[in-house]
């Protein structure tokens, strides 16, 4: 009999074990109700900010008692991918972080909230944000995004560098010949144990700066219905082309593959076209860092041509307490959050703020010239919104023009296969929307 | 034997040393600039040994990265892998190499054809289900193939070198009267301990490595393995330097990557001559 | 009569777990995936029956399939001789009479068990272009670095080289086939006069040539899976996946990318099935010329 039971025990012992580990494994770590209150789980990306994060949640929980609030940290480049896989699962989150590039592209996660917005419009202060942001909020007149921060393309120059080398500061005439000159006396060749500055950063990858010139030449991605691509227009040619040239031809940037690491934060460049917003934050943790924005040069046909383009907060389709979510999300964004956002080195989406902003500001706060910020906002555009803006960017259009930077081809070649490439993907993925 | 003339001696040693150094220096690297600031990381020329060794990027790195969660997480998800595997490739192995069955062989073709199966054929309907099923966001889908007998290999390898075990042992337990359960658990599987501690091993390291699996089932930060989470550490690495750097904090990082490694490293010089052999044995035979 | 039957039970008893997984994670997953390849799926609405479109998409319409597919190729071709001749040289060295012997082996087989993720921090440190420490080495003999990990020329180089590191796995495969080499063999040809290099040639190579085609397969079925490296590659050099101008866009990586990226799970399916299917084709191949140069004891 004792035989029997040994025989058996370490049976015994592994089916528990088996038992219990299968359950960790499985068990359901979101419930929808802890203790009493409703979770509703917050997705955003990892960022400087996240201590003020942290405590604006402490604070929405004090002030209502009856909501949880799990927070999903994401790196930025896991941001939408996480998100799409969540979605396939089942377990979107109820209120994630987002921007207006998106909104399409993620339209069918999104909860139409006009009816929150409208029910709240005056506590929320609607007509406090600016017309452009509101307008970014919507689409096709629904609402489907609360805007928390924004990024405007800008012109970020380095006071230091440019007193140095005795330029005169950018001012708000600027024309592209007026940057490449200037961006020519500031370049200075490195020296062993030193070195060497570029007058400008050229940003590689797909955001950004290249669509900056194709738009101020007077051309466009795509066509206002998105139906088929314009890369291959002169227009847009000539924009690839000054891009290009910036290395090539003008010697103010790095040639490919060159550009240095963190440039303008280290002082190897002396500005930057376009640039983010978010970058604001780290520019201001280096106490020595002079730097300044000025509006962007004006291309041969317009200066209109940088993005402006908000982030914020939506609420899930899926999401069962749509309602908390939404608490969440005008917590987040009212004039206080924003304000506090702003005071650590960022540009306001709602007017009170920008105008506090302006008045409060002091000799000593970076950047000095932030009235050129505000004033940049007749100039920016909003990105296209089409379903797969970021698919054609990163998969289609980028890879021709990383070949141009390296000299493979020239602009008219690039901006011709990549028409053409773009065009064959509108052919056979249209059939979806 | 012959001796060897000294100057092949002399290459043959080169070229040993040599070759080792190749292998251990990008380690060697790591641990050391895991030890330095992040000035001398840039210094020009390149600074060998760290000037003061900075110990507390360790506690930098276990304090801001919850390391000491990844890496339990990784051992219960190893855990679960390794013992499933055990539980179900070595009946399998059996039933395979002793009972006289119709069509064994067709199903062990069948078996082993999933060997060249590449992961992504069955990757997409796998999430599919899984998703269905509510296990995404949880360990399951790592683990549950692992008690299903979804180490191919391992069945293969123990199939093999069950088969040198002689038959007269299992027909002397079978006249016994002892169960075919018995005969494999106290007979077979401590013959076959080296041809078994093989398998645990290969699956120990496969699933800790793995990479692939966990970042698509896992999405909560609590749940993460160690290779997701040091990718994600590295997009997250620069908040723990609040962003004074302005680039990309190498030292953390190798901190990380180093204590990701060790585990690995440690089990491996305990195992690592009986390991050695095991691949020798099983990996060629039949 | 009742053996048979005692046997049967006993099989399906202790092979049912392995034959019940066998049929829900390999068999029929890939049939699902099969018909997935025939649809158009993206996740948030049912599977839609489109015939062959995902396939002509891939063939003439969609601009990264060739591009991965010559990247893997090129990488396949050249790291997997590569990775082989490493392995059969140290294997050698590492089978003559050394002291420590054990010792050095582990070393040298180190590598291949760690990490695809940590490889490619440690190795993109190095490789890095700015400030990265190869080309600070560089510079102190005078010579310009390469924006290695940045340039399409040299990305894929680079990835080769750091797979290379993990010669290992074959390595040790080549000592366990040498270990089955005779030593009679060798005596009684060094007896009648042949030298070193000749008793390499036709004693060791052919008796070795099983287990340089079990290499072989299974090197070239690895690389042209290859996906942990090129993934964890491109997160640490904060690229988009598939390098500059998809100088390192790996097939895998591709597949991945079309799956969880942009969510075109029908067409990511074709792809799963295309490599499948190549990678059938060319075992196939192998073991046909297999006949002509391996060798089997009989």
């Amino acid at each position: 009999m004792l035989s029997r039971l040994r025989d058996i025990l370490p049976w015994l012992a592994v089916v528990i074990l088996a038992a219990w580990g299968f359950w960790w494994a499985g068990y359901d770590r979101k419930p929808d109700v802890v203790d009493g209150r409703t979770e509703i789980t917050w997705y955003v990306m990892i960022s400087p900010l996240r201590d003020l994060y942290e405590a604006d949640v402490k604070e929405f929980e004090r002030l209502n008692p009856h909501i949880k609030v799990r927070i999903i940290w994401v790196p930025g480049s896991e941001l939408n991918a996480k998100l799409k896989i969540l979605a396939a699962a089942g377990q979107l989150p109820d209120l994630f972080f987002t921007g207006d590039v998106w909104l399409r592209y993620l339209l069918p996660f999104k909860r139409d909230i006009t009816d929150f917005v409208l029910r709240d419009a005056e506590e929320m202060g609607l007509d406090d944000y600016f017309p452009e942001i509101l307008a970014a909020m919507q689409l096709d007149g629904r609402y489907y995004i609360v805007t928390e921060s924004m990024n405007l393309s800008l012109l970020y120059f380095n006071r230091r560098l440019f007193a140095e080398a005795g330029v005169p500061e950018p001012d708000e005439t600027w024309t592209w010949d007026d940057y490449v000159r200037a961006g020519q006396a500031l370049t200075k060749p490195g020296t062993p144990g030193n070195p060497g500055v570029w007058g400008s950063s050229r940003v590689e990858g797909w955001w950004g700066e290249w669509i900056i010139y194709v738009r101020q030449s007077g051309g466009d991605i795509f066509t206002a219905d998105g139906q088929r691509c314009l890369l291959d227009t002169p227009e847009a040619i000539n924009g690839l082309r000054f891009y290009l040239e910036k290395s090539t031809k003008h010697g103010i940037s790095a040639p490919a593959g060159f550009e240095p690491i963190n440039g303008f934060v280290n002082e190897r460049v002396a500005m930057i076209v376009g640039g983010h917003v978010n970058y604001w934050l780290n520019y201001n943790q280096k106490a020595d860092l002079d730097w300044d924005v000025q509006l962007l040069p004006a291309g041969p046909v317009t200066r209109k041509g940088g993005e402006l383009a908000m982030a914020g907060y939506s609420v899930s389709k899926t999401s069962r307490h749509p309602e908390e979510a939404w608490q969440l999300a005008k917590f987040l964004t009212r004039p206080e959050a924003v304000a506090r956002i702003v005071a650590r080195g960022s540009l306001s989406v709602r007017r009170s703020v920008a105008e506090a902003q302006m008045r409060d500001a002091r000799p000593g706060d970076r950047p000095p010239n932030l009235a050129a910020a505000y004033d940049q906002f007749q100039y920016g555009q909003p990105i296209p919104r089409h379903s797969h803006y970021i698919e054609i960017l990163l998969q289609i259009v980028q890879p021709e023009i990383d070949r141009m930077l390296l000299g493979e081809f020239g602009p008219e070649e690039a901006g011709r296969r990549a028409a053409e490439a773009v065009n064959a993907f509108l052919a056979t993925f249209h059939a979806q929307q | 034997m012959n001796r060897r003339h000294p100057l092949a001696s002399f290459c043959f040693y080169a070229m040993l040393i040599g070759g080792a150094l190749i292998m251990l220096l990008p380690l060697a690297w790591m641990l050391l600039t895991s030890l330095k600031t992040y000035p001398e990381i840039l210094s020009q020329p390149p600074a060998w040994l760290p000037a003061d060794p900075q110990w507390e990027n360790y506690r930098t790195v276990w304090d801001g990265f919850a390391y000491y969660r990844l890496f339990l997480n990784s051992c219960f998800v190893s855990g679960m892998v390794i013992a499933g595997t055990v539980l179900t490739c070595c009946p399998a192995a059996y039933a395979f190499a002793y009972c006289e069955v119709r069509h064994k062989a067709l199903l062990f073709a069948l078996l082993l054809s999933t060997l060249m199966l590449p992961a992504q054929v069955t990757v997409i309907p796998l999430f599919k289900a899984f998703a269905a099923l509510g296990w995404v966001d949880t360990y399951l889908p790592l683990i549950v193939p692992a008690w299903l007998g979804g180490n191919v290999f391992g069945i293969f390898l123990l199939r093999q070198f069950f088969l040198t075990i002689p038959k007269s042992f299992i027909e002397a337990a079978r006249l016994d009267g002892a169960s075919e359960w018995t005969i494999l658990w106290r007979l077979i599987v401590p013959m076959s301990l080296p041809a078994v501690l093989t398998v645990v091993i290969f699956t120990f390291l496969w699933s800790w490595n793995d990479l692939f699996n966990p970042l698509i089932y896992l999405q909560s930060e609590e749940l993460v393995t160690l290779p997701v989470g040091l990718l994600y550490f590295i997009a997250r690495a620069e908040q723990l330097t609040g962003g004074s750097i302005g680039q990309q904090p190498w030292h953390l990082v190798m901190t990380l990557a180093t204590v990701m490694i060790l585990p690995v490293i440690v089990v491996f010089a305990i195992v690592q001559r009986r390991f050695v052999e095991g691949v020798a044995a099983g990996g060629v035979k039949g | 009569m009742n053996i048979r039957r005692a046997d049967q039970f006993t099989f399906w008893l202790f092979a049912g777990p392995a034959l019940a997984g066998f049929v829900a994670f390999s068999l029929w997953p890939m049939l699902y995936s099969l018909w997935l390849s025939f649809c158009q799926y993206e996740v948030i609405s049912p599977p839609r029956f489109i015939g062959l479109r995902n396939y002509i998409h891939l063939f003439y319409y969609d601009a990264a399939f060739w591009p991965s597919v010559k990247v893997t190729l090129m990488f396949t071709l050249v790291q997997v001789p590569l990775s082989i001749i490493a392995a059969l040289a140290f294997a050698l060295l590492l089978n003559q009479p050394v002291r420590a012997r054990g010792f050095w082996r582990a070393i040298y087989f180190l590598p291949s068990i760690l990490p695809q993720a940590a490889y490619a921090v440690i190795f993109g440190y190095i490789f890095q272009g700015d400030g990265g420490l190869l080309n600070r080495l560089l510079a102190l003999v005078g010579i310009e670095g390469q924006p290695w990990t940045m340039s399409s020329d040299w990305a894929l180089p680079v990835l080769i080289a750091m797979s290379l590191w993990a010669f290992g796995y074959p390595m040790v495969i080549f000592l366990a086939g040498l270990q089955n080499v005779p030593r009679e063999l060798h005596e009684a040809a060094h007896i009648d006069g042949a030298g070193a290099g000749a008793r390499f040639r036709h004693i060791t190579l052919p008796l070795l040539s099983p287990v340089m085609f079990f290499n072989l397969i299974m090197g070239v079925i690895a690389a042209l899976k290859v996906f942990d490296l090129a993934y964890a590659f491109s997160v640490t050099q904060n690229m988009p996946p598939g390098g500059p101008a998809r100088a390192t866009l790996f097939y895998g990586l591709n597949l991945y990318q079309q799956a969880f990226g942009f969510f075109h799970m029908g067409l990511a399916s074709a792809m799963a099935w295309l490599l499948f299917l190549f990678v059938m084709v060319v075992t196939v191949i192998n073991f046909r010329f297999s006949r002509r140069w391996v060798h089997y004891e009989n």
